[in-house]
């Protein structure tokens, strides 16, 4: 039995992904053909033997409902441990999560319940194949309280960050610095289980509501011990349409894809009935990635198709990405377009977008 | 627990006219159609058509069928009534127990199976047909006519019929006459080798049969005809629609490049779904240079090569220059760069060296065939394997 706990935060709708989370939150968008963002932090915990994972979730969880089902597909329907769904519970809701510890002190009974003696906490919405296997062994090396983990390579962009002493723990907690300094969060913890429970303790009474600014911070002050590792592979957040469009367009380029998807470490996701995709006689594609249930009579350049696309004869599209069963018409021409699941393209439809702003068709549209 | 109707698949054979291909895997569990195994065929005809308890006869190279079927989940055939069961031949209290000698002695060791749901009709099937078929309608029907045994017959030209068992129809629209293989054939209705009976009249049949020293013990030879001769009323189902025994290279090679015409099976229904165990893989790519004309991929695979009226199982890898066309390649083949695959079927983990020849256009002559290597078998870079040719695990093939 795994001494390990995962608790997922998939409550969180980036207001910046627009019409892409209307109908869902970030956790059950759909990436790289035939996956959904949570399937990248579910696959991380189960490739690393942790078979008992909490999902935090808060509103417009039907999709993720939907998705997750008994979490058999991640191997997380258990006799003992498993998926636990974990929907917020009425009397410790004041609106919308403000941060992570507000979250964890909303299901704090379940915290406690844990039998297990770490915990893994983890955004549902980042895009990389963590070795958390690895990085647990490195945490019980240690005997630190929490290991972070954090972007190897340069820092770029506005991250939390920590400042390291020569034995790679963290001696600072920055929030806002010049380029190149200290690393880079990704969010990621592992936590032994009775610090976190003095974290939510101090954050519940203090009225605070982050896990990092607010929690960590008092937890280093106090003399706690916190540890790093580096994760040295692809990892993106998701949380704008350009973020998604380029995270996605990276999934054409095979070292990207390399390193989300090692042969050792699958990414699960849950399965559908798709046949294998059929090319036509008059089918050019080029540079894609296609998903299984295809039927492609058209031309495609660029582009990621999801399970079940219909490109028909004549169409043309290129750096688009396609969601699951929509269909295009003959003729129509799509650049730089995002179509999300079950959109209907009519024949003879022009639509550009450009890199920057790339035009996002809602779910089950019909142009 | 009293079920209406189960269903045993006949899985055990070990489809010898397709040689390399089956030397280490029973037929059923051979790659089909890019995404499918053949077995997936029966198990989701079964599901689709609300026959929720299958048995499955094993025998021959059952390891990776076992593997292959496990909880029948993938089917969801897993429900708490119901299920897939396999059934490899066993040993009884004081016998010595033996190998299944034929289709009818395979069920009729496994009776106690069958009794076990007291089931009012079993569905035989076999483990190596491609086709979508609603069992529930040839139920419906054999329950109408009253019939003791029904038999699914599909209409071939009355050239084709001399290779099937035949069955001729008198006026009261029952089977009055069985022929296998005959040289001049009355009737162009083939029997599909699917067949729904009323257990309490076979169950007599399996054991009169196994009393008979001169019975091969087979379904054809000798339950159908023993029945015809007792007077037993058996229904002819007319089955309309696509449908193929993939029993030969050549049947198994026409019939994948059938699924490159989806007029002729429509995988695609939503209403029908055939359902396979797939593997856990990406998206397939299609690279910068790569050309995919007329041909099925499946997820998993790298496309660098031209790929062109072929059927791609998933995890295929196709380098860069190298060109496949007119073939079927199994999961986890790679075609290296430069290397030409024509007109061949290559079993699971074969692997083509770089600028390696394999198979040969149809050169209009009797003695052309589909060149077959593998599984697993290594060609080495620059090595030509001719049409025809037949590669086995293990042979060295010479440059």
């Amino acid at each position: 039995m795994s001494k390990v706990h995962g608790i997922v935060y998939a409550y969180h709708s980036s207001p910046r992904l627009g019409d892409l989370t209307r109908y869902r939150t970030n956790a059950s968008l759909p990436f790289c053909g035939r996956y959904r963002l949570i399937d990248f932090a579910l696959s991380s915990l189960s490739n690393a033997g942790v078979h008992s994972v909490g999902i935090i979730m808060q509103r417009d969880y039907q999709s993720l409902l939907d998705h997750l089902g008994s979490g058999k597909a991640w191997d997380l329907s258990r006799r003992s441990g498993g998926l636990h769904l974990l929907p917020p519970f009425g009397v410790n809701t004041r609106g919308d999560y403000t941060g992570t510890a507000e979250a964890l002190n909303a299901v704090i009974s379940y915290v406690r319940s844990i039998p297990e003696s770490e915990i893994v906490l983890m955004p549902a919405d980042i895009v990389c194949n963590l070795d958390l296997a690895a990085a647990i062994a490195q945490h019980d090396a240690s005997g630190c309280g929490i290991t972070a983990i954090c972007r190897g390579g340069a820092v770029t962009g506005e991250h939390h960050r920590y400042l390291t002493d020569a034995h790679g723990r963290v001696t600072k907690l920055i929030t806002s610095a010049a380029a190149g300094t200290g690393v880079a969060s990704m969010e990621i913890y592992i936590v032994n289980k009775d610090v976190l429970l003095d974290i939510l303790d101090f954050c519940a009474q203090e009225n605070r509501f982050h896990f990092h600014r607010d929690g960590l911070f008092q937890y280093l002050g106090r003399g706690g011990t916190m540890d790093v590792f580096l994760h040295t592979g692809y990892a993106v957040r998701v949380d704008a349409v350009a973020d998604y469009f380029a995270a996605s367009m990276d999934m054409l380029e095979p070292a990207a894809r390399a390193s989300l998807f090692p042969a050792d470490r699958p990414v699960r996701t849950k399965e559908r009935a798709d046949v294998s995709t059929y090319y036509g006689e008059h089918a050019h594609v080029e540079n894609c990635l296609v998903a299984d249930g295809c039927f492609i009579e058209g031309t495609v350049t660029d582009c990621i198709l999801f399970r079940g696309v219909r490109v028909a004869r004549g169409a043309h599209l290129s750096r688009c990405i396609v969601m699951q069963d929509t269909c295009i018409a003959a003729d129509a021409i799509l650049q730089y377009v995002i179509a999300d699941k079950n959109v209907r393209i009519g024949p003879a439809v022009t639509l550009t977008g450009c890199e920057a702003l790339p035009i996002v068709i809602p779910k089950g549209s019909e142009l | 627990m009293k079920k209406h109707c189960i269903a045993m698949l006949l899985a055990g054979g070990q489809g010898s006219r397709l040689y390399a291909l089956t030397a280490k895997v029973a037929k059923p569990s051979l790659p089909f159609g890019g995404k499918y195994r053949i077995i997936d065929f029966p198990l989701s005809n079964c599901a689709n058509s609300g026959i929720d308890t299958v048995g499955v006869l094993t025998q021959y190279q059952p390891l990776l069928l076992n593997r292959y079927i496990g909880s029948g989940q993938a089917w969801d055939l897993d429900s708490i009534d119901g299920g897939v069961y396999i059934l490899p031949p066993y040993q009884s209290a004081g016998e010595r127990g033996s190998w299944f000698s034929g289709t009818a002695n395979a069920i009729y060791q496994n009776m106690d199976f069958i009794e076990m749901y007291d089931p009012d009709c079993v569905l035989i099937l076999s483990g190596d047909h491609v086709y979508k078929m609603d069992y529930d309608k040839m139920l419906r029907a054999h329950e109408q006519a009253g019939a003791a045994c029904t038999i699914s017959v599909i209409q071939v030209s009355m050239d084709e019929a001399k290779r099937f068992g035949i069955m001729n129809v008198g006026p009261d629209g029952f089977i009055n006459e069985f022929e296998e293989k005959p040289a001049h054939p009355k009737s162009d209705l083939a029997s599909m080798g699917i067949y729904i009976f009323d257990w309490k009249v076979l169950r007599r049949y399996l054991i009169e049969d196994e009393a008979d020293p001169n019975s091969d013990k087979d379904f054809g030879k000798n339950i159908i005809p023993k029945m015809l001769a007792a007077g037993e009323k058996l229904l002819p189902y007319r089955f309309e629609g696509y449908w193929r025994d993939v029993g030969t290279i050549v049947s198994l090679w026409d019939a994948n490049m059938d699924m490159l015409s989806p007029t002729l099976i429509n995988l695609y229904d939503p209403k029908w779904p055939i359902r396979a165990k797939s593997p856990i893989r990406p998206p397939h790519s299609i690279g910068r240079q790569a050309e995919v004309v007329h041909s099925i991929i499946t997820e998993g695979c790298t496309i660098e090569g031209h790929v062109e009226n072929s059927v791609l199982s998933n995890s295929v890898t196709v380098g860069a220059g190298a060109r496949v066309l007119y073939s079927i390649l199994h999961p986890g083949v790679v075609v290296e760069p430069g290397a030409v695959v024509e007109y061949a079927i290559l079993g699971e983990g074969t692997v083509v060296g770089a600028g390696a020849h394999v198979g040969a256009q149809p050169d209009g002559t009797d003695d052309w065939c589909v060149a077959t290597v593998g599984p697993d078998v290594a060609v080495p870079a620059g090595a030509t394997v001719p049409a025809g040719a037949m590669i086995y695990d293990g042979a060295e093939v010479h440059a």
